[in-house]
């Protein structure tokens, strides 16, 4: 079986099919994609705005159960060959992509959409009207159209970006990443046979990101979207700032590292926090902001080498169980190369010879991610010192995941994480998929597409 | 060097050599020792079984025995790249190779430069699109320029580059007319004209032809071009063949004459793709080292050597880099010829899938540690 042709786009009605095409190879997707001229950008964006007042007139319940069933239809039906597309697409194994869609599909279903709308707007019907609370009446939406870069190889991303701005009854408009057409188009289409006022809001289009010939396309978008939600490198976000109108609002999600923290105040057993040490890195291939690239090991230097081999066994497990998809010659040569340099520094690297993994017991000053499943394991004297050997990562720093401490030690340490930059503090196991309400980036995921509105009647006198 | 050719040709001779300058450097370089120790399966009975070094390792220790002559840096755009100066994106953390002698230097690049690049030429004008090795001291591309320029052969050498500004296209033209017009006032390149040799990276040469715009320049008969390194981190980038036939249309100096050099900071010698003037058809080059090197292809999964005609990842055993370390792992992708010559095929390919997690470069940038 191999993976099929994926027409990357999904236009509301109304907007011509676009012609002529390209072809490419997303990973290794066979995708055909419009050309640059093939859309006309400013009709596509003022079709979507159009859409605005059906799209505000679905009332917040109802807009929870469609986007929750498209959502749980996404998942149920995605049979081997939609999965074999959505794999080859991310370049994952058939079995990564199924336990990322596995992992994802809680946080999709209707009653978690309802859980983060209620998280983050005690009364919901602040979405649909203005909600009276004390001396004045308030309300909350999304603007007329949200614009999308996705990030590259994540499955999924783009889809929970899109059932969030749709909540907020913003109109949205999708560049996939490379890596995540299959998903983000086949989401689109549910959305699109789920209600017709969604189908008039919802666009998706890959066009290759960056590429000096599609400039002009882009900058005719990010003048005419009213909000743009871009995942990507500092290149990326940098070029989409340097082109956004200052009017524009710009919601930026950053490349991250997730780390690990393994203390020795309870008692789990050793394999089993190195057994989810290995899940938080191998998952998504490490390419998720919430993958986990570095393990402190509270203890000396002899346990942390102990870890290291639990960690070790562990990631050889999953070499089984979630197999990653084979590297490329360039993948391979990274790998050498920094394990080449760390060994040289003093570190020690398993396996001998590159796998699908690599562990290195290493110094924490050491510490560069390197992908491709690699675990950088450093002992540390004890809890309190954790914060000062992350603070250099402070500018990139996102999930920690906690084994062997105690809750109590937990919440204390949790405010000096925070303090250095990390925004989610979770138990270790629960690291490669955060709940639906998660403080994405350190900041609420609908909050941040809203703005409010106030109502106030005059005055009262005497 | 050049004594030393004779005794180097033979694989064992070179055997025997390479094992002496691996214990020499096991024994005094504890970094080195450190190495070898944690990834070797015992000591080596062939210099196969010497583990190669990355080149990555450049940037984060000095890899020298005794004290060095000269730093040589590269340009942090590839990390592998040779220091051309003036053009680097400032990304990276450099490389350094520390080199114990210039000397040593000067002697590994002279026979091969002088066989590849001045052959049929009693006397030739050099235009250098490189830094002055006196304004930049520690490239290794400026550095050997210096010592083409210092060659008997050259009867004039004129730096058209600035370290910050990049070509200076106005002196490039200038030093093109002068060289080509002989008696002086006469317009137009002479037969008598000595033939120019132009010392060029490949980026340097297209901001030379952009600069152009088409406008001959032509080079006197026989001139000759080195041009050296890619295009890897530029904004523009144009396959060779294309550079070339604008090279011809331009300068006017066939592709028979454009001789590719091979080299990178952390090595002292050098491979060259043709004789100048000798230049196979296109797709039939192949990069020549000096006998002292050895190159193979090994195979990305596990280091293992490919035979001939397989591509892989590119290391090269360089016995000058005897005060530092011979055998190095590179990033470049390629394959070997029975004959030990090295079919270049560029980086080894396909880039890392990117996601929404931070790649090493970036976190360096970030955390500061660049």
């Amino acid at each position: 079986m191999t993976p099929r042709e994926t027409d990357a786009w999904v236009l509301p009605p109304g907007i011509p099919a676009p012609t002529p095409l390209e072809r490419l190879r997303a990973g290794d997707l066979p995708v055909r994609h419009p050309t640059r001229d093939a859309v006309d950008a400013e009709a596509l964006i003022a079709a979507l705005r159009g859409a605005r007042r059906d799209l505000a007139a679905i009332p917040t319940a109802k807009m929870v159960r469609i986007l929750g069933g498209a959502a749980e239809a996404l998942t149920r039906e995605l049979d081997r060959a939609d999965l074999l597309d959505v794999a080859a697409n991310g370049r994952l194994s058939v079995a990564m992509a199924r336990a990322v869609v596995d992992g994802m599909a809680p946080s999709w279903t209707t009653a978690a959409i309802d859980h983060l709308v209620r998280a983050e707007f005690p009364d919901p019907r602040v979405l649909d009207g203005f909600v009276a609370e004390t001396g004045r009446r308030v309300r909350a939406a999304g603007p007329a159209v949200t614009l999308h870069f996705g990030a590259g190889s994540v499955p999924g991303v783009t889809v929970t970006s899109m059932i969030r701005a749709l909540l907020v009854r913003s109109a949205v408009l999708v560049k996939p990443g490379a890596g995540d057409i299959a998903l983000t188009v086949r989401f689109a289409r549910l959305l699109h046979r789920a209600d017709p006022r969604l189908a008039r809001a919802v666009a998706v289009q890959y066009w290759p990101g960056g590429a000096p010939a599609w400039d002009g396309w882009e900058r005719d978008l990010l003048r005419a979207a009213d909000q743009v939600v871009v995942y990507g490198g500092d290149a990326a976000i940098e070029a989409v700032r340097a082109r956004a109108p200052a009017a524009t609002r710009l919601i930026e999600h950053p490349h991250r590292v997730g780390v690990a923290i393994i203390g020795a105040e309870t008692d789990p057993p050793a394999a089993r926090m190195a057994r989810a040490t290995a899940r938080a890195a191998a998952l998504f291939e490490q390419r998720g902001c919430v993958s986990t690239h570095l393990a402190l090991v509270v203890g000396d230097e002899d346990a942390a080498r102990a870890f290291c081999s639990e960690l070790a066994a562990g990631l050889a497990a999953l070499e089984s169980q979630l197999p990653p998809a084979p590297l490329s010659p360039g993948e391979l040569s990274a790998l050498h190369q920094i394990r080449g340099r760390i060994t040289m520094k003093g570190a020690t690297v398993w396996p001998a010879t590159p796998r699908g993994w690599s562990v290195a017991l290493a110094r924490p000053d050491d510490f560069e991610p390197a992908g491709a499943r690699t675990v950088w394991v450093a002992p540390i004297g004890s809890l309190a010192e954790c914060p000062d050997a992350l603070a250099p990562l402070s500018p990139v720093l996102q999930t920690i995941g906690l084994a062997g401490v105690d809750h109590e030690r937990a919440t204390a340490l949790a405010e000096d994480l925070f303090a250095i930059g990390a925004t989610r503090i979770v138990p270790l196991d629960q690291v490669p998929f955060p709940d639906p309400d998660w403080l994405h980036d350190g900041a609420r995921p609908l909050q941040e597409l809203v703005r409010w509105g106030e109502l106030r009647g005059p005055r009262r006198t005497g | 060097m050049t004594a030393g050719r004779g005794a180097v040709t033979g694989d064992a001779a070179f055997d025997r050599l390479a094992l002496k300058v691996h214990a020499a450097q096991r024994t005094s370089n504890p970094l080195l020792r450190r190495y070898w120790d944690a990834v070797s399966d015992g000591p080596p009975t062939t210099w196969h079984e010497i583990p190669p070094v990355p080149v990555r390792a450049f940037r984060d220790v000095p890899i020298v025995t005794g004290t060095p002559e000269v730093i040589f840096r590269t340009s942090g755009t590839t990390g592998g790249g040779e220091g051309g100066g003036g053009s680097s994106s400032g990304s990276a953390p450099r490389g350094e190779h520390h080199v114990a002698s210039l000397e040593l230097y000067r002697s590994a690049a002279r026979e091969n430069y002088r066989r590849h690049l001045f052959a049929g030429a009693d006397v030739l004008s050099v235009i250098a699109l490189v830094p002055n090795p006196a304004a930049v001291p520690d490239s290794s591309l400026a550095t050997m320029a210096g010592f083409i320029a210092r060659e008997r052969e050259v009867a004039q050498s004129v730096w058209a580059f600035d370290a910050v500004r990049g070509v200076d296209v106005g002196a490039a033209c200038k030093a093109v007319t002068t060289a080509a017009t002989v008696p002086p006032g006469t317009p137009g390149p002479s037969a008598a004209s000595p033939p120019i040799l132009l010392l060029t990276t490949a980026f340097a040469l297209v901001q030379l032809l952009d600069a152009l715009a088409g406008s001959p320049l032509p080079f006197p008969h026989g001139s000759r071009i080195m041009e050296t390194g890619g295009f890897k981190g530029r904004a523009a980038e144009v396959d060779r063949t294309t550079l070339y036939r604008r090279v011809r249309r331009t300068l006017g100096v066939p592709e028979s004459h454009i001789v590719n050099e091979y080299g990178m900071t952390e090595m002292l010698s050098q491979a060259y793709d043709c004789v100048a003037g000798q230049a196979p058809p296109a797709g039939e080059r192949v990069h020549r080292f000096p006998p002292w090197v050895r190159t193979r292809a090994l195979d990305p999964a596990d280091l293992s050597p490919l035979p001939p005609g397989r591509p892989g990842l590119l290391a090269h055993f360089d016995l000058a880099n005897a005060a530092s370390v011979c055998h190095l792992l590179t990033e470049d992708y390629g394959s070997v010829t029975a004959d030990g010559g090295v079919r270049l095929l560029g980086r080894a390919p396909g880039a890392a899938v990117r996601g929404c997690s931070l790649a090493a470069e970036a976190f360096l940038r970030v955390t500061g540690a660049a």
